[in-house]
C-alpha cells in the first residue's frame, strides 16, 4: 500500500491528498471535523467544546514536543517518556515540600527537574547508545521500571509537607496531590481570555509557543542541523565528523527535560500532581498525537506536533460528548483506544529507514 | 566500534556469556533465599504455591517459544491468543457447557480467533521487521481495544448473551467477573492426587507435558528447521528457497493458538474471569519468568520455563510479605515484584540489543582484517 | 496432487474439530436440580411429602430433605441418575429407589418435586423450570474501559 501511495502515478487531486497527507490522518481530521458539526445538533455547546480541545491542546503540548528531538536525532519514538515525567515529578514534589508557593513553585518546580533531568537523561541516552536499533523497546521497559522503582520512592523517601504526604500514617506521598495554592493554572491565568463559555488559556499557549519556537530554532542551528543528519544518515554524518553518539545522548537529555517540563505544564493545568502509576501511561498518547500530525518514526517537525495535538487532544474530548448525546453509548474510550494505537502500528510498519 | 578483537575476546567472550546467561535466574535465586526467610511462610504453603503455579503458567509461557525459535523476540502478541482464550470462556459460560467438556469446547472456540488474530498480528509484523517485538507490543493495546469493543458493546446487543449472571444490568456488555465455578480446577483434579500434603494437578501437568513432547518434535520437523533458519538469517533462508514471511506468520499463529489454549487452563485454575484485565497482566507475568528463567530474546529452552515459573512466581509470593517485613508497609513489598518483573524484561532486553550490536561489529571487524589481508597480498 | 491431499487433512481436521464441539455441546450441558419435598396436587392427584429423602448422586450425598424442603445439585449432561434413600414416616425402614431421568436441555434449571416424581406422574407435572428470582440492581456496576494495560498490582 505504502509503495503504491509512492509511486508518481497519475492521480486525480484526492489521490494526491491522500498521498501528502496519508490516510489515516485525513480520515481522523474528516472524522474531527464531523464531531464538530455535530456537536451543536446534539446538545453540546461548540464554545466550550473548543475551549475544552484549547485547554487540553495547552496542558500536553510540550509533553508530546518531547518527542521531536529523539525523533531527529534517530532514536525513534521515546517510550521512554516516563523517565521525564519522573523527573518533573521530582521537581514538583520538592518545589512543594521545601515550602515554595504561588508561581514561585512552578518555576522552582522546573529548576529543580532540570538537574534530574539531566542526569537521568544523560544515563538514559548512555543506554540508548549502547542498544542503537532496539531504542523502542527498551525505552518502554526503561520508562516501566523506572515508574515502579519510583513508586517505592514515593513511599519511602522522607517527604514532610503536610499536603503530600498520607494524613494517616504522615508519610509516604499521596496518589494525588492538589496543586491549589502552588502553581494551579498559574499559566492559564496569565492574559487569559474568557468571553462568554470561550476561554483560552494564553499564557499556557504562549509558553509552549516559546518552547517549539526554542526547539525549532536549536533544528536550525549548527548543532541543530548535525543532529537531523544523525538521524536521517547516521553513516554520512559519521563521515562529515560528527560524532553520532554526543548527538543522540544531546537529544535524550532534551526529551527528557522537555518531558520534565511538559508534566509540570500538564499539571498546572490539570491542577493535580499525579503519582505512582499515572506516568505508566503517558507515553502512549504523547505518541499517537505526534503520529496523528504526521510524524515517521524518524522524521517530526513542530507542525505535526501542533497538528497532532488537536487532533488526538479534538477526538479525546469530542467524541464522549457527541457520543453519548447521540446513542446513549460511551465508546469513546474505545475508539480513543483502537485510534491511537492504530496509529502508532500504522506509522511503525511504514518503510522506514532503521538507523543502525 | 568496538575495540575487541581476537580469539582472547572469544574465550572472554564464552565465559562471559555463560555468566551472563545465569545471571539473571542466579540473581533471583539470591532474591528468593534472602526473601524466604523474612517472609515466614511455611514450605508446605510454598511448595503448594509453586506446584499450583506451574500448572497455571507453565502452558502459557511455553506458547512464547516458538517465536523465539523464528527470531521474532518476545511475543507480546501471546494477549492475543489469551482474549480468544478469554472469548470462547465467556461464550461457552453463557452456554452452561461446564467441567472438562466447557474447556474443550471453549478451546475449539479460541481456536479459530486465534488464528485470525495471529495471522493478522504475523502480517504485521512482517511490515516491521527489525522492531517486531515493539510492534507486537503495540498490537496488544490494539487489539486489547478491539476486544473491548467486541465484549463491551458488541456482547449481548449483536452476539446473544442470554445469562443476566454474565451480561450487564444495562443489557448489553459482559461483566467485570465472569465466574467459571463449574470449570474451575476440573482440569486440575480429573485425577487427584496429594503427596505430603502437597495438591498436585496431574492432568494439567501431563498436558503441559505433551506440549514439551510437541515442542521438541516441532524443532524436528521440516517447518521447525525452517523456522530455526529464519531465526538465523533471514537472507540466508530465503536463498535456501523457504518462504520466510509464510515461516514467521505460522510462527506467530502457533504462538498465538498455544496461548489460547493456555488461557484457558490457566482461567479454569483461577476459577473466574477478569473480563477487562485478566489477558492484560498475563504477557506481561509470562515473558518476565521466560527470562527469569534464564531465557534471552533469542534464545529459549523448556528447561527456561520451568527453572523460571519457579524461581519468578517464589519471588512473586515471598516479595510482598519480606517487604511488609522489612518496611512495615505490604505495598512496597507489592512494588517491588512489578519494579523486579520490569526491571528483568529491561536488563534482558539490553543484553539481547548489545550482544546483537557487538556481534555485528564484530563481523566487520572480521570482514575488515579479511579485506587488509586481500590488499596486502 | 499434495496441494490436494493437505486440502483433504485440513478438511478432515475441521470436520473433526467441529464434531468434538458438538459432542462437547452436548455431554456439557451443565443443569442445576433442585429437589423439592414438598406436597403437590395436579390434576386431582395429591403427592404427599415424605418424611425424609436423602438423595445421592455418584454415590456422594448431595441433599438431606426433610418435609418441605428443598435441595439442588449441579449436573453435566442429559442423563440424570439419582439414588434416593426415602424414610417416609419417622422411625420408618428406609427404602432406596434409583432414577435415572432425561433433563431438557434448553432449561437452565430443573425443578424437580420428588413425591410426584416417585409417585409416577407425568413429566410435566414433576417437572418446572426454575426461573431464578430477578435480582434488582442498581446500575452501578460500570464497566471502566481503560488502556491501562500491564496494570501490575494484585495478586495474578
Amino acid at each position: 500500500m505504502n509503495d503504491k501511495e509512492n509511486t508518481k502515478k497519475e492521480k486525480g487531486w484526492f489521490g494526491k491528498l491522500v498521498a501528502s497527507f496519508g490516510l489515516p490522518r485525513l480520515i481522523i481530521t474528516l472524522f474531527l471535523i464531523l464531531l464538530l458539526v455535530l456537536a451543536p445538533f446534539v446538545g453540546a455547546d461548540l464554545p466550550t467544546q473548543i475551549s475544552n480541545i484549547i485547554a487540553r491542546f495547552s496542558w500536553n503540548g510540550v509533553l508530546v514536543l518531547a518527542m521531536v528531538p529523539m525523533v531527529h536525532s534517530g532514536c525513534g519514538l521515546n517510550f521512554g517518556l516516563p523517565l521525564g515525567i519522573i523527573s518533573g515529578l521530582l521537581g514538583a514534589t520538592l518545589s512543594i515540600e521545601f515550602g515554595f508557593t504561588g508561581p514561585l513553585s512552578f518555576v522552582m518546580a522546573i529548576l529543580i527537574a532540570t538537574p534530574f533531568a539531566l542526569v537521568l537523561g544523560t544515563v538514559y541516552g548512555w543506554l540508548l547508545n549502547k542498544i542503537k536499533g532496539g531504542e523502542m523497546m527498551i525505552a518502554t521497559y526503561v520508562g516501566f521500571s523506572s515508574v515502579s522503582l519510583m513508586c517505592m520512592m514515593w513511599l519511602i523517601l522522607p517527604y514532610k509537607s503536610p499536603n503530600m504526604v498520607w494524613g494517616l500514617s504522615g508519610k509516604g506521598l499521596r496518589t494525588t496531590i492538589s496543586l491549589e495554592g502552588y502553581y494551579n493554572e498559574v499559566l492559564a491565568n496569565i492574559l487569559r481570555i474568557r468571553i462568554g463559555n470561550l476561554d483560552i488559556p494564553v499564557g499556557t499557549l504562549l509558553f509552549f509557543a516559546v518552547l517549539a519556537l526554542a526547539i525549532w530554532a536549536f533544528l536550525h542551528t549548527k548543532t541543530g542541523t548535525a543532529m537531523t543528519a544523525v538521524g536521517s544518515n547516521p553513516t554520512f554524518a559519521r563521515a562529515a565528523g560528527i560524532n553520532v553518539n554526543k548527538m543522540r545522548l544531546l537529544s535524550v537529555v532534551m526529551s527528557t527535560w522537555l518531558a520534565a517540563v511538559g508534566i509540570l505544564v500538564y499539571e498546572q493545568g490539570f491542577g493535580f500532581v499525579q503519582l505512582y502509576m499515572a506516568p505508566f501511561y503517558m507515553a502512549l498518547p504523547a505518541v499517537s498525537a505526534i503520529l496523528i500530525g504526521g510524524a515517521t518514526v524518524n522524521k517530526a517537525t513542530i507542525m505535526n506536533v501542533i497538528i497532532g495535538t488537536i487532533l488526538f487532544q479534538g477526538i479525546v474530548t469530542m467524541t464522549p460528548t457527541v457520543m453519548n448525546n447521540m446513542i446513549h453509548m460511551d465508546m469513546s474510550e474505545v475508539i480513543r483506544i483502537i485510534v491511537s494505537n492504530g496509529m502508532i502500528l500504522y506509522a511503525l510498519t511504514r518503510k522506514t529507514e532503521v538507523a543502525k | 566500534m568496538s575495540k575487541n578483537t581476537g580469539t582472547k575476546t572469544m574465550q572472554k567472550g564464552k565465559v562471559g556469556a555463560f555468566l551472563r546467561r545465569g545471571s539473571v535466574p542466579l540473581m533471583f535465586i539470591v532474591i528468593c533465599a534472602f526473601c524466604i526467610p523474612m517472609a515466614g511462610l511455611s514450605p508446605s504453603y510454598l511448595i503448594n504455591e509453586i506446584v499450583t503455579r506451574m500448572g497455571r503458567n507453565a502452558f502459557l509461557i511455553l506458547s512464547l517459544l516458538i517465536p523465539i525459535m523464528a527470531g521474532m523476540g518476545l511475543n507480546f502478541g501471546m494477549t492475543l491468543g489469551a482474549m480468544a482464550g478469554e472469548i470462547g470462556l465467556i461464550l461457552v459460560s453463557d452456554w452452561q457447557i461446564v467441567g472438562i467438556p466447557g474447556m474443550v469446547l471453549a478451546m475449539i472456540i479460541s481456536v479459530p480467533i486465534s488464528i485470525l488474530l495471529g495471522l493478522f498480528c504475523g502480517k504485521i509484523l512482517n511490515m516491521a521487521k527489525g522492531r517486531e517485538m515493539i510492534t507486537s507490543y503495540i498490537i496488544s493495546y490494539f487489539i486489547n481495544g478491539v476486544y473491548q469493543l467486541v465484549v463491551l458493546y458488541l456482547m449481548g446487543s449483536i452476539i446473544p448473551i442470554k445469562h443476566t449472571s454474565i451480561k450487564l444490568p444495562r443489557g448489553y456488555g459482559i461483566r467485570n467477573t465472569v465466574s467459571l465455578l463449574d470449570m474451575r480446577q476440573k482440569l486440575d483434579n480429573l485425577i487427584p492426587l496429594t503427596i505430603g500434603g502437597v495438591k498436585i494437578p496431574v492432568m494439567t501437568f501431563i498436558i503441559i507435558g505433551l506440549l514439551c513432547l510437541v515442542i521438541i518434535w516441532f524443532r524436528r520437523t521440516k517447518l521447525g528447521q525452517d523456522m530455526r533458519a529464519v531465526g538465523q538469517d533471514m537472507d540466508v533462508a530465503r536463498d535456501a528457497g523457504i518462504n520466510v514471511e509464510r515461516t514467521r506468520i505460522l510462527s506467530i499463529i502457533i504462538s498465538t493458538v498455544l496461548a489460547g489454549i493456555g488461557m484457558v487452563i490457566y482461567l479454569q485454575n483461577m476459577g473466574n474471569i477478569a473480563t477487562y484485565s485478566s489477558h492484560s497482566q498475563i504477557g506481561m507475568f509470562c515473558i518476565a519468568a521466560l527470562l527469569v528463567g534464564g531465557a534471552s530474546v533469542d534464545k529459549a529452552s523448556i528447561g527456561n520455563v520451568f527453572l523460571g515459573v519457579i524461581l519468578f512466581h517464589l519471588m512473586f509470593i515471598v516479595a510482598p510479605r519480606a517487604g511488609a517485613a522489612i518496611t512495615g508497609d505490604s505495598m512496597i513489598g507489592e512494588y517491588f515484584r512489578v519494579f523486579v518483573s520490569y526491571a528483568v524484561i529491561t536488563v534482558a532486553l539490553v543484553m539481547y540489543e548489545t550482544n546483537k550490536r557487538k556481534a555485528k561489529s564484530m563481523e566487520s571487524e572480521q570482514l575488515k582484517q579479511a579485506q587488509l589481508e586481500e590488499e596486502s597480498k | 496432487m499434495k496441494s490436494k491431499k493437505t486440502l483433504l487433512i485440513r478438511i478432515i481436521a475441521i470436520a473433526v474439530l467441529i464434531a468434538i464441539a458438538a459432542t462437547m455441546f452436548v455431554i456439557g450441558r451443565g443443569h442445576t436440580v433442585y429437589f423439592d419435598n414438598k406436597d403437590l396436587e395436579a390434576d386431582g392427584t395429591e403427592y404427599k411429602s415424605y418424611y425424609q429423602i436423602e438423595v445421592f448422586v455418584d454415590d456422594v450425598s448431595v441433599a438431606k430433605l426433610k418435609s418441605g424442603e428443598r435441595g439442588m445439585v449441579s449436573t453435566m449432561g442429559q442423563d440424570f441418575k439419582m439414588v434416593l434413600h426415602i424414610t417416609p414416616e419417622k422411625d420408618a425402614k428406609k427404602v432406596g429407589s434409583a432414577v435415572t431421568l432425561k433433563l431438557p436441555y434448553n432449561l437452565d434449571g430443573i425443578i424437580l418435586n420428588l413425591p410426584a416424581l416417585l409417585g409416577g406422574a407425568p413429566e410435566e407435572v414433576y417437572q418446572e423450570e426454575f426461573i431464578p428470582a430477578p435480582v434488582i440492581e442498581d446500575e452501578s456496576e460500570d464497566v471502566i474501559v481503560t488502556d491501562e494495560f500491564e496494570m501490575p498490582m494484585g495478586d495474578e
